[in-house]
């Protein structure tokens, strides 16, 4: 490549869907929460299993 | 789609249908922005650079990154239930100007709820989970610790019945700090996964709305005891949140002051109100992306000062966050989401509470509204036609839909102001994001 560096793209995923995430609404505020400030929680439960649950 | 935007001297792609972010210099930037039919001037780029630039958007494109072909379908939702909001109080301890459940009382008498109605919600939420396992409910008001004795109870009783089932409650408790006493704190710290702290930053700001309901401010009391609560807290999640409105436009400054208290989660939330003095106006949104831009500056310089702290909104995660199907899904309010006011009724979500056009059932029996429930489980990003020339579609979602229903009449029709915002919003966090590559890279 001689002018564009790729910064993110998304990691592959064994799982999507799962909905085991939670609700957009839960997280910060109220208002104007949305998607994508979240995170895959599969991915954080399985990283630690015993914080969130299995 | 793709997205060419710029942030001072760096310039960003943004591939909508691979979700990958790119840094580019800034003749890419401009070539590819005459790709897109944009009106610029390339009179100055050499023949030289266009073959290079050519060849790195084959390459991408090649690669699945660059004019990459979006999803066009959401998934089929389940009709599994996986979290409420329990209005455990509609009563509160503050009379706060900007407050849309008016000022605690959600425009019926004030109330408490009582055990037996939040068990009641408990059972409804468990029943109705399906294969879920993770299950959250938020403890909403008014103010939620001035029926401090039913969350407690109904936390207890969750937890049992959960675990009967093989199942497990995450609980989240906003609040407006005023009853945080130590042993308030001790359980939420114990029982709760996340706690959000309701403080709008400097004291003037805080105190110029949100007040006792005999006029006097209450910031002094609420930061003293929040302080206390997040020290104690440690590595347990928690949020302060505050909220601006026309009288802080400045509100860059609420959050920095939040970090110097020692607050290091934070999120600042544009008001939601009709009040004309405070409400955010589209003249606003110019000063408003000026202010974003500076919290974004400072949030870096803190970050590689080593006194980085959290903010909400610059939290956009392309390489690990949600998956697909989560980000078209939209907000799960109605469908998934539900809230419980004190009565027993049920309503898509707080934000419609009270509302008798939004009723849906009663945790006392009975089925819910079909007809409501199918608008909010056929929404999703793709019924929302205002979003699909967005780039930050995939992100947001489409948004509140309370917000968009409040606003324009519909919960699939999107409220300019709030997606100008979000907009901005997500080109910082995507600045962020490589701000921080950067460092990583030893190049910052």
């Amino acid at each position: 490549m001689n002018k564009i560096k790729t910064i993110a793209r998304p990691a592959a995923r064994k799982v999507t869907g799962c909905g085991e995430c939670r609700s957009t609404c839960q997280s910060a505020c109220k208002t104007s929460c949305t998607v994508g400030n979240q995170s895959c929680e599969r991915i954080t439960r399985e990283a630690d299993p015993e914080k969130i649950g299995k | 789609m793709v997205h060419v935007f710029s942030y001072k001297d760096k310039h960003y792609i943004y591939d909508t249908g691979s979700s990958s972010l790119h840094e580019c210099d800034g003749t890419a930037a401009l070539l590819l922005r005459e790709k897109l039919g944009e009106p610029v001037d390339t009179s100055a780029v050499t023949p030289a650079e266009r073959r290079a630039c050519e060849e790195d958007f084959a390459e991408l494109e090649r690669a699945g990154l660059l004019f990459k072909e979006e999803v066009k379908e959401g998934p089929a939702k389940s009709g599994e239930v996986k979290a409420l909001c329990l209005h455990i109080c509609h009563d509160c301890n503050l009379r706060c100007r900007y407050c849309f459940a008016d000022e605690g009382a959600y425009h019926a008498r004030r109330e408490f709820m009582s055990l037996e109605t939040a068990k009641k919600a408990i059972d409804f939420l468990i029943e109705n989970s399906g294969g879920r396992k993770v299950l959250e409910t938020d403890f909403f008001g008014g103010e939620p610790l001035m029926n401090f004795g039913v969350v407690k109870e109904t936390v207890l009783y969750a937890k049992e019945k959960a675990a009967a089932r093989g199942k497990k409650f995450l609980f989240t408790l906003t609040t407006n700090g005023l009853l945080l006493k130590d042993d308030v704190a001790e359980f939420l710290n114990a029982e709760f996964e996340n706690v959000v702290l309701s403080l709008d930053g400097r004291k003037e700001v805080h105190d110029a709305v949100r007040k006792t309901p005999n006029g006097k401010g209450s910031f002094d009391l609420a930061i003293e005891n929040m302080k206390k609560f997040v020290r104690i807290r440690g590595d347990k999640k928690y949020y302060v949140r505050g909220t601006f409105t026309a009288k802080n436009l400045d509100f860059s400054e609420d959050v920095l002051f939040l970090a110097d208290n020692g607050f290091d989660s934070i999120s600042m939330e544009p008001v939601v109100t009709d009040l004309a003095d405070l409400a955010i106006t589209e003249d606003m949104l110019p000063r408003i992306g000026q202010e974003y831009d500076r919290l974004c500056d400072a949030f870096l310089a803190r970050e590689a000062a080593g006194r980085g702290f959290n903010f909400f909104h610059f939290n956009v995660d392309l390489e690990g966050g949600p998956c697909l199907a989560k980000r078209v899904s939209a907000c799960g309010a109605g469908n998934e989401y539900f809230s419980v006011v004190p009565n027993g009724d049920i309503y898509p979500c707080h934000q419609f509470a009270g509302d008798p056009a939004f009723r849906m059932g009663s945790v006392y029996g009975g089925t819910l509204d079909e007809g409501i429930r199918a608008k909010f489980r056929d929404s999703c990003l793709f019924t929302r036609k205002k979003c699909e020339n967005c780039f930050a579609k995939f992100i947001c979602s489409g948004g509140c839909s309370a917000n968009n229903y409040h606003y324009n009449g519909d919960i699939d029709e999107p409220y300019a102001i709030t997606c100008a915002m979000m907009k901005k919003r997500v080109e910082d966090a995507m600045h962020i994001l490589a701000e921080r590559k950067r460092r990583e890279a030893g190049e910052g």
